[in-house]
């Protein structure tokens, strides 16, 4: 039986890139099959005008309808008339896909240094007010209009990334100086970050003109601008944005596969023993990608609040722990997050699609969406498990098995 | 097991041929009444018992009155409103946008400017653009009457239900959800009725900073009946106010419900409720709607529902109500009367 389960294992850990995705496929017809029964029968149970009539018992959900929502009502209906494809649902949806590409590299970053970073919301709720803050004073001093954009923007991010970095290395510190579990000290991080940041809005940040609490928001020229004539002009969206999430994201990847910098942090999170051997400072590396980790979970902040709203609110949505869900599925690579971070924001959209043209409730949509990620994830999760107690040897060699070298490049030399 | 797998087959392909033939017969879709309403409430949802289930009932009544279907979607949090509102009027097909709570008025002015042709309306707060439509509610005058009579009965000796007074002390009590100027105002009506009422009464107020946290209302409320010997607790706090019925009940005290006739809606409690300050948040959204389908809809316009509307009063309890005595009935007819016509102005403000 545990042969059976290793060799299930080591075949799950070897597989290649068109295999998972074959399987990955097979995962969400799966999960939409399943969630199609789910959605026909839970409507026997709720009342309604028009219903399909079928042995005696009404049904009044359409689970055809349900995934045609949830998919294309996330790209705003492609294969209706009139559609533009600078339509207001795929505006929104890319808007989502933007802030979880940011969320799911904090996560991604942290767990190939063998940490798992469940702080990345704490981190980006801290990032978040620090950004809103600097950026509503620093208009102040720095002068309107373009120059104003050019000045008050980066600096916003940087003040994200510093405050969430700052926050981020706080767990890395306790973890490798005091030997204590990140899992637990970013949770408990979590909680602090909220109760700090709702301290310190109400002491000091509050908007006074506002029953919200919120900041104040920042000046028009300081949020994230539009390119104009292409269009996502009637949602929070900018492809400016998306744009620097992309090349943030294969930034990361490059740093990971190709610095000796991120080649210390992946023998960290594989072979803590031979990366210590190999001369890898382990409790600087710890802090470091905490640290960097923590930083890309600001930036996540800083478009939040640059992107979306204009200011920082007390209530951030969840988008740090959809970062871990992000993160799993993708593999913790770097592109990966890309991608699923896409079909995260296809789900948050598509809900909303749901929620106005059926009366399915939004628990419900919740369900079909997590039973998407569970049967997609599955197997991701098994793979990961799989390369942790298993060599996958055989698929990946090594440059002194003669493999190519590219595929596992790194800083040898410098290591 | 070849069986079960065609058993298997037999059952799915039923499913999916159900599912395709609902497709094409379109069940699930209520989009063939001639008027479309969206609602968005406000955080807390509906399911409680109070507020969003009020704008939900008036939505319900205007449907059982008119060709209409509505729409809702809950936000979680402020940050979603604007998104919420944006779907509506972006798909275009609702003839109006019904903005429930006050927390919706940032966002609602960030909106109603980009889609000029949509009706809009807001419940709570005023919102000056050209196509929304703001109810506000006199709750002064509401809180008002409740002090009033909270105030009337502090002094006495008055055993009903599962409460009774506490004849030797005259303190009543206030709890608040969050410290915004709406709430500020409930308490600001209620101190001016109670002082109407008695000038030598006492309020204590608390607020607990939250409308979800029942066990930090219950909390509160229970240390202004034991600590201060308050004998009526009005709250203005949403969910939290249940704790303070509990509290009620724990310690054979009263209190006064909210927005709705909550020993109705919370009928385990209604052997400590005396009166409700009812807000007719039903009204506003079904006389909105109505204006709607007879085509008279008025953009630009505020509303405020007082006393004089019926837009706010207080209603006495289910249980309670009886007992409480006529001539304390008739003093509060009588102030009513009198902010009626002007005689009694009640203050909105601490």
């Amino acid at each position: 039986m545990s042969n059976r389960f290793e060799s299930l294992l080591e075949r799950l850990a070897g597989l290649s890139v068109l295999d998972r995705i074959v399987i990955s496929l097979a995962a969400l017809l799966a999960a939409v099959l399943v969630g199609g029964v789910l959605v026909f029968v839970s409507g026997a149970f709720a009342s309604c005008r028009s219903g399909l009539q079928l042995g005696g018992t009404t049904f009044c959900y359409n689970p055809m309808q349900v995934y045609y929502e949830l998919f294309l009502g996330a790209l705003g209906h492609p294969l209706e008339g009139g559609w533009s494809l600078t339509n207001y649902s795929l505006g929104r949806t890319l808007q989502q896909t933007t802030l979880l590409i940011f969320a799911g590299l904090s996560v991604a970053v942290a767990f190939r240094a063998g940490l798992l970073n469940i702080g990345t919301q704490g981190q980006l709720v801290v990032g978040g007010l620090a950004t809103a803050v600097t950026v509503v004073y620093a208009a102040s001093i720095v002068p309107g209009g373009f120059v104003g954009t050019v000045v008050l923007i980066p600096l916003g991010v940087l003040a994200g990334a510093v405050g969430g970095g700052l926050y981020g290395a706080i767990p890395g510190a306790l973890k490798a100086y005091a030997d204590a579990n990140e899992v637990i000290t970013t949770i408990m991080l979590n909680i602090i970050a909220a109760g700090i940041t709702s301290t310190l809005l109400s002491w000091q940040f509050q908007d006074p003109d506002s029953s919200n609490p919120e900041t104040r928001p920042v000046p028009e020229y300081a949020e994230i601008p539009n390119i104009p004539v292409i269009g996502f002009e009637e949602v929070n969206f900018s492809l400016l944005a998306l744009a620097f999430a992309v090349v943030l994201m294969i930034g990361m990847a490059w740093l990971l596969a190709r610095t000796s910098f991120g080649y210390e942090l992946r023998t960290s999170g594989e072979q803590p023993g031979a990366a210590a051997y190999g001369g890898v400072d382990e409790k600087r590396m710890t802090v470091a990608s905490m640290t960097l980790s923590g930083a890309l979970g600001g930036i996540g902040g800083a478009f939040w609040v640059l992107m979306v709203h204009g200011q920082w609110l007390e209530n951030v949505p969840s988008l740090g722990f959809d970062g871990i869900a992000v993160s799993v599925l993708a593999g913790n690579s770097p592109i990966g997050v890309g991608a699923a971070a896409f079909l995260f924001g296809v789900f948050q959209s598509g809900s909303q699609s749901i929620s106005t043209a059926t009366s399915v409730p939004k628990e419900l949509v919740g369900v079909l969406t997590g039973l998407i990620i569970l049967f997609v994830a599955m197997p991701e999760f098994f793979r990961l498990i799989g390369r942790r107690y298993v060599a996958p040897g055989t698929t990946e060699p090594v440059r002194t098995d003669g493999g190519d070298p590219a595929v596992d490049d790194g800083g040898d030399g410098d290591a | 097991m070849v069986q079960n797998r065609r058993r298997f087959l037999e059952g799915a392909s039923a499913v999916g041929l159900a599912g395709i033939a609902g497709c094409v017969g379109g069940f699930g879709d209520e989009g063939d009444a001639a008027y479309q309403v969206g609602m968005v409430y406000a955080t807390g949802g509906t399911g409680d018992d109070s507020f969003n289930d009020m704008a939900q009932q008036g939505a319900r009544d205007a449907r059982d009155e008119f060709d209409l279907s509505f729409d809702e979607t809950e936000p979680d949090n402020e940050g979603q409103f604007e998104g919420a509102q944006r779907d509506f009027a972006e798909s275009g097909d609702y003839d109006l946008i019904n903005c429930i709570g006050y927390a919706q008025a940032g966002a609602l002015s960030e909106n109603a400017p980009d889609y000029p042709d949509q009706n809009f309306i807001i419940v709570d707060e005023v919102v000056e653009e050209d196509n929304v439509r703001s109810y506000t509610f006199g709750e002064p005058e509401g809180s008002f009457q409740v002090g009033h009579l909270a105030g009337l009965l502090t002094d006495r000796e008055f055993a009903a239900g599962a409460g009774e007074t506490n004849p030797d002390a005259s303190t009543v009590g206030f709890v608040g959800g969050t410290e915004t100027p709406l709430i500020q105002s409930f308490e600001a009506g209620f101190r001016a009725g109670v002082e109407y009422a008695n000038d030598d009464a006492e309020v204590v107020s608390s607020y607990v900073g939250d409308f979800n946290d029942t066990g930090q209302g219950q909390s509160t409320a229970r240390s202004m009946y034991q600590n201060n010997d308050a004998d009526i607790v009005f709250h203005a706090a949403g969910r939290t106010g249940i704790g303070v019925f509990q509290a009620a009940q724990d310690e054979g005290r009263f209190a006064l419900g909210v927005d709705d006739d909550q020993s109705l809606s919370n009928e385990s409690f209604a052997d400590v409720i005396l009166a409700s300050m009812v807000k007719r948040v039903d009204s506003a959204v079904y006389n909105a709607i109505e204006s709607v389908v007879n085509g008279n809809f008025e953009g630009g316009e505020s509303e405020t529902l007082g006393l004089e509307e019926d837009g706010v009063g207080a209603v006495y309890g289910d249980q309670l109500g009886d007992e409480i005595p006529q001539e304390i009935k008739d003093q509060l007819e009588e102030s009513r009367q009198a902010i009626i016509d002007g005689e009694i102005s009640v203050p909105s403000e601490l």
